[in-house]
């Protein structure tokens, strides 16, 4: 029996849930499990394009030993769940509003489009829904 | 057998590693991940258990593991 898909709805800004968010997004995805990242509030910030990763991730204690170690960073985890199985993320199309960003000021090739809450969490329906 | 060395990066650097060099290979190529990762012992076969790969042998080599695999599909 497929597995059923898992949706995240990423909204912090924190470096350590966008870094959780990327382990179970990029695990999952490589596990045979359809995996939709929905992206909104503070944690858009994190994927805007052209930033270092001392720009891009703040956080506290897990944010600096991450940075300070080999971890992989969390945009190349996405971006190795897209390669290496079905994962597709979408932008919060209120805070891309809210910001009057298109989708070429977010990273490249990570984005699949802007999408409303509303088409989310009806997607949402047919699994399991993790909030970060 | 291709060896990938991974030691020094984190969970799930290695997986994500290993599952990259499968891609990459055919039906029945063995390969061998060197992981310092705590993680890595159990869940690389976990993993190749439910995707339906071949574990071939997880070895503790004192300061990391050598786990070996084959692809299968």
């Amino acid at each position: 029996m497929a597995a059923a898909p898992l949706y995240i709805l990423l909204c912090s800004g924190e470096h350590e849930k966008i870094q959780m968010a990327a382990m179970l997004a990029s695990v999952a995805a490589v596990s045979d499990r359809p995996v939709r990242v929905f992206v909104s509030m503070n944690a858009i910030l994190a994927f805007e394009k052209g930033k270092s990763p001392a720009e891009r991730y703040h956080g506290g204690e897990f944010s600096r030993l991450i940075m300070e170690n080999k971890v992989p960073d969390a945009i190349e985890l996405f971006g190795q769940g897209k390669m290496l199985g079905d994962l597709t993320m979408h932008a919060c199309s209120m805070v891309m509003d809210l910001k009057k960003w298109e989708m070429d000021h977010l990273v490249d090739d990570l984005f699949d489009g802007m999408l409303g809450l509303t088409k989310f969490l009806a997607d949402a329906e047919t699994g399991e829904l993790l909030t970060l | 057998m291709q060896t990938i060395d991974a030691r020094g990066a984190f969970c799930p650097g290695p997986l994500m590693e290993l599952i990259a060099a499968l891609k990459l290979s055919v039906i029945g190529d063995q390969i061998e991940i060197l992981s310092s990762d705590k993680g890595s012992a159990a869940d690389v076969p976990e993993w190749v258990a439910k995707v339906g790969h071949k574990m071939v042998g997880v070895t503790d080599k004192g300061d990391h593991w050598s786990i070996i695999v084959e692809k299968a599909k």
